[in-house]
């Protein structure tokens, strides 16, 4: 569905991204880890077209991304939830979430959409009036990734997610983020610091580690490689 | 040497108009080629002030117009000579710039522009309502020379040129000096330049003042020329959109683009005036704005850059250089921690930190010390806190509570620049280069506050770039340097002030192992004159192998400490890193 | 002079302040939306104002001689069309200019655009006010009919009576309705509210699949419109000539920032506030310190309380 090759991609003339090699199937619930600075945001904001690559290709659903300008992207179906949450902090939760239906896509089923994101997030209807900067992270973070679902994506990235939210709210996000992958056929693509839960819920992953990735593999092949942990507590 | 190239030249220009002058016969071209230089004053001294600083003053009509006036009123009231109210001008548009900069200096680009453009005209209409519609100079028949009034034309234009002249020298000492140096960096990052001791509220001032001084002249010397001041003539937008777009078309930032935009715009102006203005009233409005809008998209910065960029692309990302010359011959002790420092137990002792924004604590209740000469690492998780306690350390933020000692002065309420001159430096964890300087430039804004000229601080600069090894780059324009330069050249910038404590963040982010290693190697060399160092990193590897003791953030709180042995076994820490279920996993797994 | 003299006086120019103040308000939220979306301080709203002005005036002439009806409402509903008309100038105009200084192509100038776009709309302002001086001529023009010398009277004549000027009072009931029916669209509308999010977060925005620079180009379109129907309105009843943009402006920039620069209903309060004050000072000062007194007004809310009395903190509406 979505597949990056060979992409270099950077600010300012300077690449962060060498030759990155990223492929996304249908329905699949894909990490990428690695400490900060290895350019997972990079990652991302290339995908989403704030970035334009130096060089390589990126294809979504048989169409090259390359052509798409960043605000088009949203509507061929790619959601972002972008790092540390982003919400519109002077517009109320329920305008959020009519702001995430902006494409056509969203709009079209929108109340049948509304329905199931408040069933997932019963929190965000009690609150659906209330002004999105004054909720707190983690109903934030909830709201993030609601306005993403609300425009009926085929792909939801996600960028750290969990960032600066306790544990415990963390955990609940995950679980969440699991019940969603189960009941729909978004593919989910997570970029995540929590290594572990992330490849708990990820079919597979991408280490990526200055600009380049280094490892990629299924839960199991991750979870039992040195470098992994290596990369995140020198041991 | 660049200055005296500059002088040469400025001293053939003026000889060359002078000469040019004796030429002329015809009384209206005369009055042009007394005009001329006057605009050309007031486009450096906007130079001289927004050129630099980057602070748009939309107001500049304000100093003018008070000069004029001030001669204006002198000779009318109390029959003073210009001789002695043209240079009064000069102070009193320096005052007025001071108590007009200081009160303004606080606000954004934004608003700053906005209060500019309303005091020029809050003072069109106070000098209206006071009378002063058309004053007149009058005619002094006796010893008329001793008035300023000459039968002669030829002596206005030498006037004005003497003006000119006196401007552009001021301008090319400033611009290579400290001055122009500090003005350029904040320009670019006034963040940085804070951080790495650059008073920056202190040389927006100086800046204003002199700007004022030379505007205040300019208008002075113009009310002699003109003989009657009327407030719209030198209190309007014209007068500041004048001064605006003379500097900005001829070339921001630079000794020579003021001048060529006035000796461009000007004439231009002038001469389509003298022939439509019948016709087409406001033609000058017309050409002034339409130069402004081709300039702005074509060449935003003026045409001195573009041309640069034509010719010289490498170097014409330059804004600005120093006279300073890097010197191989310093040794690095040049910049070790003195003795008696040495002697310090502890060098910064953090008490009960707390900070929040709104209702988000990023600080709490935070409490360590760091020992002399050590190399103290600080991790946790994203969103920990790690950057919002550096932030507190150098004065970017107010802490809410707590107490922060370092070398026994208290911290707290300071502003960075001066928690740099105390002896604290800091990197950023993305980096913070002031762009349109060369690499050595860079390094030694740091230097200025630690030194007394610039000989000492060319020595400190040197030896900063020669022990991170980028002594090579040392006039590459910083905007060409890799991630791994910038960095060493961040580091410079921080060793050049000297520092008895540098706080580092994340140096290593988005670097490959050769590089970190380089970088780890620069460190170590750093610890060994006697400087303390404190980092954040994520980089686990490399820090366990670096570091002498670790802090653990999480949340804002201090989740733990103590060696690299007892912090990578610490429970609390891995799962804070990598999750209960890691630890679950793992756990199961041995 | 007795009490009942001075509360008469007193509240005459509150309700002129007020009056005036209604579409002093309109021209403020106009200037606020720019900012608000943009982020752009326009520094040529006034000669939007002036074109307002200027477009109310020809075609109420035109019509008038052409049609021969008669007009005391007519000017004040032409303003009203000065709105779409330089709403497509504005446009036009962002196409062209500020386009190439703002947005992602800003982000390569220094200060990322903001000095091009400040400077740039400061030469706007200079081709537009000298091109009208040039077009129109300096002679100050009116359009204002019958209804600008005519008043209601509240009170009692022998007592303590106000008298209401009947122009006033209908610029200030179109500029109040074309107020609400704008916070209407800003607030409840699609388009409304995709202009809301790209200011509150362009980035965001463009990954929710909005076109933030269509948001700019729309809001400047409205906001140079709204304030040219601010433009017209006044020009029903009070003379106007090129150069009147620069008296304006700073009327304007007073409003908006003691509102809160980007609130929509801060903004019409505070154009309201400085309608009133500017009335209360014309009865006390002497006439050129009028507008000094806003000025100084101004430079001390810029200097004290950059944020404003009445609006959120920077927010739009």
């Amino acid at each position: 569905m979505l597949k990056l090759t060979k992409v270099h991609a950077g600010y300012g003339g300077v690449d962060v991204l060498h030759a990155i090699d990223v492929d996304v199937k249908s329905g699949e619930f894909v990490a990428i880890v690695g400490p900060n600075g290895a350019g997972k945001s990079t990652l991302f904001k290339t995908i989403s077209g704030i970035v334009t690559p130096s060089q390589g290709s990126i294809e979504f659903l048989d169409t090259n991304l390359l052509t798409v300008p960043a605000a088009k992207r949203a509507h061929l179906g790619i959601a972002h939830v972008p790092e540390g949450r982003q919400v519109f902090s002077s517009m109320t939760v329920l305008e959020n979430l009519e702001m995430g239906a902006y494409t056509r896509q969203g709009q079209l089923h929108w109340d049948a959409t509304l329905e199931k994101i408040y069933t997932w997030f019963p929190v965000l209807a009690e609150r659906q009036a209330q002004l999105a900067g004054t909720l707190s992270g983690g109903q934030q973070q909830m709201l993030a990734i609601s306005r993403g679902l609300a425009a009926n994506p085929k792909i939801l990235l996600l960028d750290e997610p969990s960032m600066g939210l306790s544990p415990a709210i963390a955990d609940e996000i995950f679980d969440r983020l699991i019940e969603i992958h189960r009941s729909s056929d978004i593919s989910l693509v997570l970029v995540e610091q929590r290594v572990a839960e992330a490849l708990h819920f990820a079919s597979r992953a991408y280490v990526l580690e200055a600009g380049e990735i280094i490892l990629s593999g299924d839960q199991a092949v991750l979870q039992d490689d040195e470098r992994i942990r290596q990369a995140y507590l020198g041991m | 040497m660049h200055l005296k190239r500059d002088i040469i030249a400025i001293a053939l220009f003026g000889l060359l108009y002078g000469i040019l002058a004796l030429f002329i016969q015809n009384s209206y071209y005369l009055l042009l080629l007394t005009i001329l230089p006057i605009w050309s004053v007031m486009g450096l001294s906007w130079n001289l002030f927004s050129g630099y600083s980057g602070l748009i003053s939309f107001g500049h009509a304000a100093f003018f117009g008070l000069g004029a006036y001030l001669v204006a009123i002198l000779l009318n009231s109390w029959v003073i000579s210009p001789w002695i109210s043209v240079p009064l001008a000069g102070i009193l548009g320096g005052l007025a710039a001071l108590m007009v900069g200081i009160p303004t200096f606080r606000l954004r680009g934004h608003y700053f522009a906005l209060a500019m453009l309303a005091y020029p005209l809050a003072l069109l209409y106070i000098f209206e309502w006071l009378g002063f519609q058309e004053l007149a100079l009058p005619m002094q028949r006796e010893a008329p020379s001793l008035y300023m009034q000459f039968e002669n034309q030829h002596i206005y234009v030498f006037i004005a040129l003497f003006l000119m002249v006196v401007a552009m020298l001021v301008t090319a000492y400033l611009s290579r000096s400290r001055f122009g140096m500090s003005l350029l960096a904040l320009k670019q990052d006034e963040e940085a330049a804070e951080a790495s001791g650059i008073n920056t509220q202190y040389w927006k001032a100086l800046a204003i003042m002199l700007s004022g001084v030379l505007a205040g002249t300019a208008g002075g010397f113009y009310a002699v020329v003109l003989l009657v001041v009327t407030p719209l003539a030198v209190f309007g937008m014209l007068v500041s959109a004048q001064a605006l777009v003379i500097a900005m078309f001829g070339g921001v930032g630079t000794l020579w683009g003021p001048i060529i935009g006035a000796f461009i715009l000007v004439p231009l102006s002038e001469i389509l005036y003298a022939q439509y203005a019948a016709e087409i009233p406001g033609i000058q409005g017309v050409i002034y704005g339409l130069a402004i809008v081709v300039v702005i998209l074509a060449a935003p910065e003026g045409l001195l850059w573009k041309l640069q960029a034509w010719f010289r692309p490498r170097q014409a990302s330059v804004l600005g250089t120093t006279s300073s010359q890097l010197n191989t011959e310093i040794d690095e002790t040049v910049l070790a921690v003195s003795n008696d420092r040495q002697q310090e137990k502890n060098v910064l002792e953090v008490n009960n930190l707390s900070k929040a924004f709104g209702g988000l604590k990023a600080t709490r209740d935070l409490s360590f010390t760091v020992k002399q000469g050590e190399l103290l690492g600080v991790i946790g998780p994203n969103g920990a806190g790690k950057t919002t306690l550096f932030n507190l350390l150098n004065g970017f933020q107010k802490m809410d509570s707590g107490a922060i000692v370092f070398s026994g002065k208290s911290l707290a309420g300071l502003p960075p620049n001066k928690i740099c001159h105390l002896g604290v430096a800091r990197t950023f964890q993305v980096p913070k280069p002031f762009t349109r300087l060369s690499v050595f430039d860079n390094v030694i804004v740091g230097a200025y506050v630690r030194s007394k000229n610039n000989h000492e601080a060319s020595e400190l600069a040197s030896a900063a770039l020669m022990l991170v090894g980028l002594q090579d780059l040392a006039y590459s324009p910083a905007a060409n340097l890799t991630n791994r330069e910038l960095r060493l050249m961040e580091l410079a910038r921080a060793l050049a002030s000297k520092p008895a404590l540098i706080l580092v963040d994340e140096i290593l982010a988005g670097l490959d192992s050769k590089a970190m290693e380089d970088l780890v190697r620069v460190l170590r060399k750093v610890t060994a004159l006697g400087i303390t160092i404190v980092i954040i990193e994520h980089s686990m590897r490399t820090m366990v192998e670096l570091v002498d003791r670790f802090i653990v953030l999480d949340h804002g709180a201090l989740l733990a400490e103590g060696s690299p042995d007892e912090i990578i076994k610490d429970t609390k820490v891995i799962e804070a890193y990598l999750g209960k279920k890691w630890l679950e996993g793992n756990a199961e797994a041995n | 002079m007795d009490i009942a003299q001075e509360i008469e006086n007193l509240l005459q120019s509150l309700v002129a302040g007020l009056l005036t103040g209604s579409t002093y308000g309109l021209m403020c939220v106009g200037l606020t939306i720019i900012f608000g979306v943009m982020r752009v301080i326009n520094f040529a709203q006034g000669e939007f104002m002036m074109l307002g002005m200027y477009f109310t005036y020809f075609c109420t002439t035109f019509i008038l001689a052409q049609f021969a009806v008669s007009g005391i409402y007519l000017p004040f509903f032409i303003a009203l069309f000065a709105g779409p008309v330089i709403y497509l100038l504005g446009d036009v105009l962002h196409r062209l200019l500020l386009n190439k200084v703002s947005g992602q192509r800003a982000n390569q100038l220094e200060a990322g655009g903001h000095y091009a776009q400040l400077v740039l709309t400061l030469g706007i302002a200079l081709v537009l006010q000298n091109g009208g001086l040039y077009l129109f001529g300096s002679t100050p023009v009116s359009v204002s009919t019958s209804l600008s010398y005519t008043a209601w009277e509240i009170g009692s004549p022998e007592g303590i009576s106000v008298f209401v000027n009947q122009a006033q009072s209908l610029a200030a009931v179109l500029a109040i309705a074309v107020v609400l029916a704008f916070g209407y669209v800003i607030g409840k509308s699609r388009l409304g509210k995709s202009l809301r999010a790209a200011a509150d977060n362009p980035d965001a925005a463009i990954y929710m699949g909005i076109d933030v620079e269509r948001a700019h180009r729309i809001a400047f379109g409205f906001g140079v419109g709204i304030t040219a129907i601010g433009g017209g309105l006044l020009a029903a009843y009070a003379p106007f000539q090129p150069y009147i943009g620069t008296e304006y402006v700073i009327i304007m920039y007073a409003g908006v920032v003691l509102g809160g620069l980007g609130s929509i209903r801060g903004a019409f309060l505070g154009g309201l506030s400085i309608g009133v004050l500017q009335q209360v000072s014309a009865s006390i000062l002497p006439n050129q310190l009028q507008n000094t007194v806003i000025f100084v007004c101004f430079l001390i809310i810029i200097l004290f309380r950059p944020n404003g009395f009445f609006g959120r903190r920077e927010r739009v509406a």
